[in-house]
């Protein structure tokens, strides 16, 4: 398994294309990890470049850790990544709390990014948007997985269950994730965004609630172009073939 | 780091006790004791592997047998039915095919 030693933690990571010219790094959302990317829609990303996946810390394979879950420190993450892989400049793909790493990112280190792609970014502000991290719940956890259930056909059994249980009880319970997120709540109003200056690309789900959040993100930044496909927040599962060929056309045009 | 075994070619009893091995490596195994595994075994239902076990799993093939099967590109043409349907079998199957 490929771990790499970043800040101090042990990071999963995974390469495909590793000789292509051009890198395409992705980054997960909350309470997910690259698998969302690794069987479909990286694969087709390599097709043309090196694509770069890693597991936000305490998902996925990554270590866990308390501390660290705003946007400063996600970012100073993916920075010491980059730098460890030797990669000067990429293009950048971010799915729902993914892509506010991937803003971010584009805000604070705007010379390190070629194209940026924020897929399902939530607005922080949104009360909605954060609700999920006030109301956990076991229950909410059956409630999720019954609508998890509909949209992927998988039914969760008893051990899943429980692993995901455990996750969602350390993240909620016993990390900083809960107030970091609170503390991001400006984020989207704070202006660094308007001086975003690359090519984005904004892709939502017609149906889903964070589509305004990308209409948001369509006026503020000036080189952006805002795209919604069938779907709802869960477009990557949903219609992956769409958004991988998608994403190949945006970071593909010169 | 997994270092890159190269593989000898094996029958099919041979690839499903690797196959056993890897799964019990990935989801541990006090919960592969409870299990009946077989060739009819799916990943999601009945082993209740999730997506990141998964990529765990097709990690170790790909060290296993390296170059000479790209089991994540079998894998990035099934769609989400076929994904979720897949067992043990059919990687077996696969995995014969590529040796042969």
């Amino acid at each position: 398994m490929p771990i790499l030693k970043i800040n101090d933690r042990e990071v999963h990571i995974q390469e495909l294309n590793k000789a292509a010219a051009e890198t395409v790094i992705l980054v997960h959302g909350m309470f997910s990890n690259l698998s969302v990317y690794y069987f479909s829609i990286a694969p087709i990303l390599a097709t043309q470049f090196h694509v770069v996946l890693y597991d936000l810390k305490s998902h996925g394979m990554s270590e866990k850790t308390l501390h660290g879950y705003d946007l400063n420190s996600m970012t100073d993450d993916l920075l010491a990544l980059m730098e460890a892989l030797n990669l000067k400049k990429v293009h950048l793909g971010g799915y729902s709390f993914g892509g506010l790493i991937a803003l971010k990112m584009a805000t604070r280190f705007p010379e390190r990014i070629k194209k940026l792609a924020v897929i399902e970014a939530p607005d922080p502000s949104d009360e909605k948007a954060r609700g999920i991290i006030d109301e956990y719940s076991r229950e909410f956890l059956e409630h999720y997985v019954e609508n998890f259930t509909d949209t992927t056909k998988v039914k969760m059994g008893k051990r899943q269950m429980e692993k995901n249980h455990r996750m969602y009880e350390y993240l909620f319970y016993q990390t900083s994730i809960k107030q970091d997120m609170i503390n991001e709540q400006d984020f989207f109003g704070a202006g660094g965004l308007t001086r975003v200056p690359h090519e984005t690309f904004l892709l939502y789900g017609w149906f889903s609630n964070c589509l305004d959040a990308g209409k948001l993100l369509n006026k503020k930044i000036k080189n952006s172009r805002l795209l919604a496909i069938e779907g709802d927040h869960n477009i990557p599962i949903q219609h992956p073939q769409q958004v991988a060929d998608e994403l190949l056309i945006f970071f593909k045009q010169p | 780091m997994d270092t890159i075994t190269t593989a000898t070619k094996m029958n099919s009893e041979e690839i499903f006790n690797l196959m056993k091995q890897f799964i019990t490596e990935v989801i541990g195994e006090e919960f592969v004791e409870e299990m009946d595994i077989t060739p009819e075994s799916s990943f999601t239902k009945d082993l209740e592997m999730d997506s990141i076990e998964i990529v765990s799993f097709s990690e170790k093939i790909k060290a296993h047998f390296g170059d000479q099967i790209d089991f994540t590109g079998w894998l990035s043409e099934m769609d989400l039915d076929q994904l979720i349907n897949l067992n043990l079998g059919m990687i077996i199957s696969y995995i014969e095919t590529c040796q042969s």
